[in-house]
């Protein structure tokens, strides 16, 4: 059965790639490039698998125990599409093409110096015999990331015009989760990638810590009245866990619950909310109302018009400060 | 970087799979190694019953391999991992590690006494000496985009290497270290053989053979095989060299003198590499559908078996060992 479930998927995943991609790039001349796109498929094939997988798990728990009616479908409709875009490969596709020429560049470098770079499993060698606790630590390591990326999203104001758009929402479901700035998604996909490059992620792990990651991201943001208890609330991101960041009091820079796996940065670094039996209203009132209702192209245009006043500020300040001196 | 794509399940399906017994039974001693690039392993299978004898587990993609010139030792190139794997090709058995930069391709000259690899990746060919117990890195060059497969010149003066991006064949001076010459081929070629004083390069990117002189560095002629072609296998009685075509997915059969197509067969899901079995039948990786075929090249007939994923390289290694082409 198991052997018949991975060769149907490897066959489906074939075909496409045969039938469809592969005469595409060939007439485009672009079959260098074919082992990577069929690596695509797979992963684009596999993001689908993904969103099926969250909307079956999560669904009913909203459905169960919402903590909120939903009451506002359209901004749940924008959100799925911020979904559909993220998680069916687009963004990270364009980020591996950007990634893959400098690191090809990068690494040729380093190997015309004499150095090889080194890898977890090479720097401890134990690792080799159990994969399993490799792919471990590379998650803990790559979500260590996400959440200091994370607190810089809320410290920096330029960063927080684009990460605004992501708190806006008053109807938080788990479809909130990929509703973010395409520039923000970007910076994103480069701060994960270097991370990842940097500590040597074996290429066929990546996508499997991203789903990993991905998957605790939805489930986080659901709209769902469910806490992990005393012990599992420190132990990993919890629906209720996450709401609070996403509460009025978890704008800016003085929000809490960064984390997106394991609260254990937060409890480290001072900024854990486990209060059990909180479930705050979600969205920032500060914000404008087309970044929490407006469609996805103007909450992208408010996020860019944001991000361009953020990074004019200091200049303004500059001058004002100028004319008073004189 | 070259993100590969997985599942979470796969370890685990894979971790299963190899419980299970693999149908069918053909006569050959030996063992076959699969290099399944995009599952982080190496596939042992007993060539008489074609069962998975064992699996060696390596860290990032394995795709092609080399055989030592007395035979003695497999070479397989971990790429991602900067690691080459020596393997005892009798039995199977892993017999060290080393690190090693970016190993692609790999190939030892017909003298023995060097084994060239070439860097996808980092667009980098590596020239090693080799004295039959360690490798020595002679030169690393820097060349445009993509260096691919590659062939010797049979008096070991020359490595010629194609670099699939720039549509280019370079020439290497074994002696000097230095590239010779460049010379336009077609897009994308891949697979390089030499081949009664030319050089028969595998144009990827479109559905050629082309036939280069080496002497003008002038491609002389075109050999229709079918779109995608990739690689070119001559077989061990030389009475025929096969190429492949990943696009059309078939195998044609080129008569060695003449250079004229003479049959061609139909290989579903991508056909990369070839290696042959006493019997004269073709063992072929298909690359899009995790699966190797055996293809009877009298009758066309094609039995096909599950391995694991993006499967690359491939080596029948008859019992008891000797040297062989390699891919």
């Amino acid at each position: 059965m198991i052997n018949w479930l991975q060769d149907a998927w490897d066959s489906m995943n074939g075909w496409i790639f045969e039938m469809l991609v592969q005469p595409a790039l060939y007439a485009l001349g672009l079959m260098a490039w074919a082992e990577d796109a069929f690596e695509w498929i797979d992963f684009a094939l596999f993001g689908l698998l993904q969103v099926l997988v969250v909307y079956v798990i999560c669904r009913p728990l909203e459905a169960w125990k919402p903590v909120e009616p939903r009451t506002d479908s359209r901004s749940i409709r924008t959100d799925i599409l911020y979904t559909c875009l993220t998680r069916l490969g687009l963004l990270p596709l364009l980020a591996f093409i950007a990634f893959s020429a400098l690191e090809s560049r990068l690494s040729g470098l380093l190997a015309g110096s004499g150095w090889v770079p080194p890898t977890l499993e090479t720097l401890f060698p134990i690792l080799r015999d159990w994969p399993l606790l490799a792919l471990a630590l590379y998650v803990v390591a790559l979500d260590f990331g996400e959440y200091w990326r994370h607190r810089f999203q809320h410290r920096f104001s330029w960063w927080w015009s684009l990460h605004a758009i992501h708190h806006a929402q008053r109807q938080m479901t788990f479809w909130t989760d990929d509703r973010n700035h395409i520039l923000d998604d970007l910076i994103g996909a480069f701060w994960f990638g270097a991370i990842a490059l940097l500590i040597g992620v074996p290429p066929g792990q990546f996508p499997i810590v991203v789903v990993i990651l991905r998957v605790a991201e939805a489930m986080s943001h659901a709209n769902v009245r469910l806490s992990f208890g005393p012990v599992g609330e420190r132990l990993l991101v919890s629906p209720r866990f996450h709401r609070l960041h996403h509460g009025e009091l978890g704008a800016g820079r003085d929000g809490k619950n960064y984390g997106v796996l394991l609260p254990v940065w937060d409890w480290l670094f001072g900024t854990a909310d486990f209060r059990r039996d909180l479930f705050p209203e979600t969205g920032d009132p500060r914000l404008p109302e087309e970044m929490a209702t407006g469609s996805w192209l103007q909450q992208q245009s408010a996020g860019f018009r944001r991000l361009g006043r953020a990074l004019m500020r200091p200049f303004r300040r500059g001058a004002g400060r100028g004319r008073r001196a004189y | 970087m070259k993100l590969r794509s997985a599942t979470i399940l796969r370890p685990l399906l894979g971790a299963l799979a190899m419980l299970l017994p693999l149908a069918g039974a053909a006569e050959g001693q030996g063992l076959v190694y699969v290099l399944n690039s995009g599952d982080a392993n190496i596939q042992v299978l007993d060539a008489s019953t074609r069962q998975q004898k064992s699996r060696i587990p390596v860290l990032r993609e394995v795709h092609h391999l080399a055989l030592t010139p007395d035979g003695s030792t497999l070479m397989v190139g971990d790429s991602g991992a900067n690691e080459m794997l020596f393997i005892n090709p009798a039995t199977g058995e892993l017999l060290k590690r080393e690190t090693l930069s970016n190993p692609y391709h790999l190939g030892f000259s017909p003298d023995g006494r060097t084994l060239t690899i070439t860097s996808l990746r980092r667009d980098q060919v590596d020239i090693y000496r080799w004295d039959g117990q360690a490798l020595q890195l002679a030169k690393r060059l820097d060349l445009p985009d993509m260096p691919s497969h590659l062939a010797y010149r049979p008096d070991n003066k020359v490595v010629y290497v194609t670099l699939q991006a720039s549509g280019t064949v370079v020439a290497i001076s074994l002696e000097t270290l230095e590239p010779l010459w460049t010379a336009d081929v077609g897009p994308e070629p891949a697979g390089i053989v030499w081949h009664k004083d030319r050089l028969l390069v595998g144009i990827m990117g479109s559905d050629h053979v082309a036939v280069l002189d080496p002497d003008t560095q002038a491609v002389e002629r075109r050999i229709s095989v079918g779109r995608g072609a990739h690689a070119l296998f001559p077989a061990p009685d030389g009475k025929t060299i096969y190429v492949t075509s990943r696009v059309d997915s078939r195998i044609t059969l080129l008569d060695p003198n003449s250079l004229e197509a003479t049959r061609t067969l139909n290989v579903p899901g991508g056909p990369d590499c070839v290696t042959f079995d006493p019997q004269g039948r073709l063992w072929v990786t298909l690359r899009w559908k995790g699966r190797i075929g055996i293809v009877d090249p009298v009758t066309g007939a094609m039995e096909t078996q599950r391995v694991g994923r993006s499967p690359h390289g491939i080596l029948f290694a008859v019992t008891p060992p000797q040297a062989a082409v390699t891919n």
